[in-house]
């Protein structure tokens, strides 16, 4: 027997019988990355990603191929290793062309597996859709009726026509299920929670931590939970029995206490500080921003006017004639709320033009519906009393230079003031976060946490609008759930960061056409499914919720409007574990991409030459496995790909075999069925 | 002896009109002795005649197809003479190609009466040890560019014991501008094979195969003829055994110089390297141990053996022995082949036999585009595989082009890295995605959107790609841009930092401007513009004109010139 006696990283070891550095190293548990390595087949010796490096002569050898020499110092976890690999993989993703994840799921906030639970919504697997929903967002029957929905701006669907209605699949799933799905809860560690504020951002701390066997007790200043979904968003939009039948949920995990009207003092802040492992502070952003104009306290400002319905039920008395002020949600929710308090002249003032109104479309389309007027480029600059009528100064104003927000600023017309007169006026401008004392506050005066642990100090975290200041759920669930597996690895002594994750993708749909889609399936060409609204008149005297869920038929057809566009690879991709461990990036190295076209002609085999990173597996599979020569290099440098002869593509027996598909490192060949 | 005329028609030869000559020659003058050679090297002078009479040789360049003409050379026409520079004639060392342009390329008499086959025959009363040792002693090595110790090579194969053992000759010349096996293949085919058939008598070869593009139609036909002599005179027949010869045509890829790409081509496969070991002398040819040369290589051998290893070791420097062929070319006077002593400075090279005026000289690419630039400070650097190493640069297979000083380093590094990118066999990470984004880079840079950025890249990139890439083609690639890196940094600053390029040839840097001053309105520039981008004020607009420099070329009073841009 041969032995060859050499060293990896200092420690001796022994080749035997012709062995190479990889399989000594993989004997002796070092672990090489490799792609083009496959021991199935002959050697390739091309990717470059296992190179090791000869200590004395300082020259890389690739690890798969290289026997090692008597007494040769080999180095495998060198700096100078690491940057070969990472140089080679960044190569390697600058000519990869592929979706990791759908565009959906990468614009959620909370990273929801959007692709996933739409597909089980489609196949009409709504207990299975909902489970996969709730690992990242456990308020679905709210978030399914008020999420801005970034996943639809995203949707790779908008390159053809409209987004897949992709919230309504939330809704049904949970509206179906919210009572049969309870998760499997771990046993409890022991460790112990405390959250200041029951809104979404802590109830979803709360959720996910108890999912790690953590307890928590809740300290929320209202009578109810819910935060911004109970006292904020209006009932015809979110109906609180809804709502209440989503929170009862957390009382039906257990080893959650929710404490109502208990307002967390800065006293009461530092005894909490002691008496539990972690505090993560929710506690929202409840401060209206001032008109800061003069008489400004005649108005009522719109955060207080709604928290004060709530706590009535959504009972008022019509407001008459109402002015309100701002272009937001919040100001939405305010004029429409005045029309079904009886109220049939409401007017939504907004200093710059519709194009620029933070409100999300629908909401202005719905208002208009429900004959709210607008006034556009009108800002207030005194309020005053004149008998019992309110009367409201405006000036008119022009956009300027785009600023900050990249937004075009408003600038004043001179001598362009004029009267209003009203009953009600409506300061609906923006809040703030009112951050306990003591606590360290940034430049907008939200709380100052760590961007990525949302560490505030020591065992404090903090999550939601008062990190953000004013925004979505989805984004205060998603901070929730960071702030609440931070502080859990904080208790268990680990590090907060999160791995790194990369994702490849193929481009925003506003920059593809609709000849660079890659296609797995035939999507259905008709058009989005369409809410059922409820009648008009109905929309503007009551409180009703506006739409309905959709039907099991609607979601399973829209199911089919999906492109499926993440990698029929996903989680099963070298190419992206190597990647995200020696910290290789996407855009590390520009350069032209190949959008070369796929072959979808097989029936159940696609082979996507963007995703492909040449290492020819699929060919010395099919050759020297299979005994088929089915497949073949074409092309010279940059544009070799893998082809079929005159491209006649694979035949439709390849259904049986496959080899070539399980063996891609990549998912360039791949079943179409995910 | 008779007065002989001798025509150059080969590929250069009649590229240049040698065909339309020799029609005139051979119709007009049935009585005088036309014989077609090879290529003496002198490209400038193409068509060439060398009238040969007992008085020496005279030669005639640049002739023309015209009976009078022809008349007058015949009868040697002292005042349409070319006289050949002295100072070439002087620093040539004519050893390997002393035959070539000389004699008739298929004529196997005319090449034994110049005592060929006598180093075959003499190394046939050798034992073959003793043939390769003279090869080592020699001290000659591979003239492909990789300079490996041929003897050392032939030994390996000598050692090896297997039923059959295979001889390649690699004549898969490639490299942009180079010409020296063409010319030999072509010229002396013979000198080529008997080279071969040494080979294949010291290392118990039992074939022979030449590995020739087929871009090289002229050297496979010579080839081919000569092959079929050599059988028919029984050269190829040793004592124990007969070698066959044949020639593969290779199907047009760079890479396949590469030793195990030229394998995996032989044996009907795509054109693609592979790890070594095993190299070739273990596992070759379909597993065969199998030994590669390159042409000029095997040119060596008939001289190396005829004149004897201490001869041959006599000429060149202490670990470069005897000469090396280049091809001349780029921004010089004379450009052709030339044979050199090993050891000669580039400034004799460039000045003395290209006849460049050293005024008007930047730098002079070697090797090729697997080679660097060598500045014209470094020119007294002699000419041997490791000086030329030490400066970033490699021998390669010997082109050799000069840079003018009017040309611009970053665009001369483009061009080649633009050549290997897409020659790059594709199955390399390093070669087929790094070149093709330092060529992106390049492009970038000579666009004028470069940024210091890119300067880092490239310089981080590069070495990896060499580090990282089976064969010579990825190992080397980079090295026109690190070279040019090295000796013009400058230039690649002024084109990133003041979007400037010195040497006002990258057009997006470059706007046209006319000087009125000396102007006399004669509105040719005006009438040549194709875009109309000149108006009647003579004023240019810079954003219309495409830098194509025809006003530049027809202003009579040169008013006209490329400015820096911006």
């Amino acid at each position: 027997m041969n032995k060859v006696e050499f060293f990896i990283d200092g420690k001796p070891m022994v080749a035997e019988n012709g062995q190479t550095i990889l399989e000594v190293a993989k004997q002796a548990g070092i672990s090489i990355p490799t792609l083009c390595h496959n021991e199935k087949v002959s050697k390739t010796t091309s990717c470059f990603v296992c190179v090791v490096k000869d200590a004395k002569t300082g020259r890389f050898v690739p690890s798969c191929s290289f026997k090692p020499n008597p007494g040769q110092e080999i180095l495998s976890d060198a700096a100078e290793v690491y940057d070969m690999r990472k140089s080679a993989l960044d190569l390697l993703l600058s000519e990869h062309t592929g979706d990791c994840e759908a565009p959906c799921t990468v614009s959620c906030p909370a990273h929801a597996k959007v692709e996933e639970y739409v597909r089980e919504g489609k196949n009409g697997n709504f207990l299975e859709s909902l489970e996969i929903i709730k690992k990242r967002i456990p308020l679905p029957m709210s978030i399914g009726r008020v999420c801005p929905r970034f996943c639809e701006q995203d949707c790779r669907r908008n390159v053809k026509d409209l987004p897949v209605a992709i919230n309504e699949f939330k809704r049904l799933a949970a509206d179906l299920y919210y009572e049969t799905y309870l998760e499997e809860r771990p046993e409890l560690s022991g460790k112990k929670v405390a959250i200041i504020g029951a809104g979404p951002a802590g109830l979803s701390a709360a959720y996910y931590l108890r999912l790690e066997g953590v307890a928590s007790d809740i300290y929320e200043m209202m009578p109810k939970a819910g935060g911004m979904l109970r006292y904020g968003i209006p009932e015809y939009r979110l109906p609180k029995a809804i709502l209440d039948k989503e929170i009862a949920h957390w009382q039906k995990l257990g080893d959650i206490e929710i404490f109502c009207n208990e307002k967390v003092s800065d006293k009461k802040m530092a005894e909490l500080e002691e008496k539990y492992d972690a505090v993560i502070v929710t506690i929202g952003c409840w401060k209206a921003s001032s008109m800061r104009c003069e008489g400004e306290e005649l108005a009522d400002n719109g955060i207080d006017w709604l928290g004060a319905l709530a706590q009535n039920e959504w009972k008022g008395k019509n407001p008459g004639k109402t002015l309100v002020i701002g272009g937001g949600n919040t100001a939405m929710d305010c004029v429409r709320t005045s029309v079904r308090l009886g109220s049939d002249d409401v007017t939504c003032l907004y200093r710059r033009t519709e194009k620029e109104m933070p409100a999300e479309d629908i909401e202005i389309h719905e208002a208009k519906e429900e004959g709210v007027n607008f006034e556009f480029l009108v800002a207030p600059t005194k309020l005053r009393k004149e008998s019992d009528k309110l009367v409201l100064t405006c000036q008119r104003m022009e956009l300027g230079e785009p600023d900050a927000s990249g937004r075009r600023r408003p600038v004043a017309i001179e001598s362009s003031e004029f009267d209003i007169e009203a009953d009600t006026v409506i300061a609906a401008i923006g809040q703030k976060t009112d951050a306990t004392a003591g606590m360290k506050t940034n430049r907008w005066g939200d709380l100052d946490a760590d961007e990525k642990s949302l560490n505030v100090s020591k065992t404090i975290f903090a999550a939601g609008d008062c990190v953000t200041g004013a925004a979505t759920v989805v984004e205060a669930v998603a901070g929730g759930r960071t702030a609440g597996l931070s502080a859990l690895a904080m208790m268990n002594g680990k590090d907060c960061e999160e791995p790194e994750i990369i994702n490849v993708s193929r481009g925003h749909w506003r920059s593809l056409s609709s000849d660079k889609l890659v296609l797995i399936g035939e999507p259905s060409e008709s058009e989005r499914e369409q809410l059922t609204f409820i009648d008009l008149d109905k929309r503007c005297n009551s409180m009703q919720e506006v739409t309905e869920t959709m039907t099991a038929e609607q979601i399973a057809e829209e199911g089919k409007r999906c492109f499926e566009c993440s990698c029929t690879a996903k989680g099963d991709c070298k190419l992206k574990e190597h990647s995200e461990t020696y910290g290789a990036k996407p855009d590390a190295i520009k350069g032209e991409k190949l959008l070369k076209g796929y072959d979808n002609r097989h029936p159940s085999i696609i082979h996507d030459r963007m995703k492909c990173i040449k290492c020819g597996i699929c060919i010395k599979v099919c050759s020297e496995v299979v005994n088929e020569n089915l497949l073949g290099l074409k092309d010279r440098g940059y544009f070799t790909s893998v082809g079929t002869a005159f491209n006649k593509g694979l035949p439709d027996s390849c259904t049986n075999c496959g080899a070539c598909v399980e063996e891609c490192p990549v998912g360039a060949l791949d079943w179409k069925q995910k | 002896m008779s007065k002989r005329v001798k025509i150059g028609t080969g590929s250069c030869g009649l590229a240049a009109g040698a065909g339309d000559v020799l029609k005139v020659l051979r119709d007009e003058f049935p009585d005088v002795t036309v014989e077609e050679v090879g290529c003496l090297g002198h490209c400038y002078a193409e068509p060439l005649i060398e009238v040969e009479t007992e008085d020496g040789s005279f030669y005639f360049g640049e002739v023309k197809a015209n009976k009078d003409y022809l008349q007058k050379v015949i009868n040697i026409d002292r005042s349409i003479c070319t006289d050949f520079s002295e100072s070439r004639v002087d620093l040539e060392c004519l050893k390997v190609t002393a035959l070539v342009g000389k004699i008739p390329p298929t004529d196997i008499d005319r090449y034994i009466e110049n005592d060929g086959y006598s180093a075959l025959k003499k190394a046939l009363s050798m034992t073959p040890e003793e043939v390769v040792n003279e090869v080592k002693e020699a001290g000659l090595r591979g003239r492909g560019g990789g300079g490996f110790p041929t003897g050392l090579k032939w030994s390996f194969l000598a050692a090896k014991d297997a039923e059959r053992k295979i001889v390649v000759c690699n004549a898969d010349e490639g490299d942009p501008g180079a010409f020296m096996d063409r010319s030999l293949m072509e010229s002396v085919p013979h000198q080529v094979l008997e080279g071969m058939l040494i080979c294949a008598y010291a290392t118990g070869a039992t074939e022979l195969i030449i590995y020739c593009r087929a871009e090289y139609p002229m050297a496979i036909e010579h080839l081919d003829i000569a092959i079929k002599s050599i059988e028919a005179h029984g050269l190829n027949k040793f004592s124990d055994r007969t070698v066959s010869i044949r020639i593969k045509e290779g199907a047009g890829a760079f890479v396949c110089g590469e030793e195990t790409a030229l394998i995996h081509s032989l044996e009907g496969k795509r054109g693609m390297p592979r790890f070594r070991p095993p190299f070739p002398t273990d596992s070759g040819y379909l597993g065969f141990p199998t030994m590669i040369n390159n042409v000029e290589t095997f040119g060596n051998i008939p001289v190396l053996v005829r004149e004897g290893s201490e001869a041959f070791a006599s000429v060149g420097t202490e670990k470069s022995k005897g000469t090396k062929i280049f091809a001349l070319a780029g921004d010089v006077k004379y450009p052709g082949l030339v044979e050199v002593p090993m050891g000669i400075t580039l400034k004799e090279i460039v000045y003395d036999i290209g006849g460049v005026d050293p005024n008007q000289v930047k730098a002079v690419q070697t090797g090729g585009p697997s080679g660097g630039c060598i500045p014209a400070e470094l020119f007294d650097t002699p000419v041997d595989y490791d000086s030329l190493n030490s400066l970033g640069a490699i021998m390669g297979s010997g082109g050799l082009i000069v840079i003018g000083k009017n040309r611009c380093m970053v665009e001369t590094s483009r061009y080649f890295l633009d050549f290997t990118h897409r020659e790059s066999c594709g199955k390399c990470t390093f070669c087929r995605v790094g070149t093709k984004r330092m060529f992106e880079t390049l492009e970038r840079i000579t666009a004028g959107e470069g940024v210091t950025e890119d300067i880092d890249f490239l310089e981080d990139i590069g070495p990896k790609i060499k580090a990282g890439s089976l064969c010579g083609l990825g190992q080397t690639a980079p090295n026109p841009v690190l070279a040019t890196l090295r000796y013009f940094r400058d230039e690649f600053e002024a084109h990133v930092i003041d979007k400037n390029c010195p040497a006002l040839e990258c057009n997006a840097l470059v706007n046209v401007n006319i000087d009125l001053k000396n102007c006399i309105k004669c509105r040719l520039c005006i009438k040549n513009c194709a875009v109309n981008a000149i108006d009647d004020n003579f004023v240019v607009d810079n954003e219309v004109c495409t830098r194509c420099n025809s006003c530049i070329e027809v202003c009579p009073r040169s008013c006209i010139a490329r400015v820096e841009g911006k």
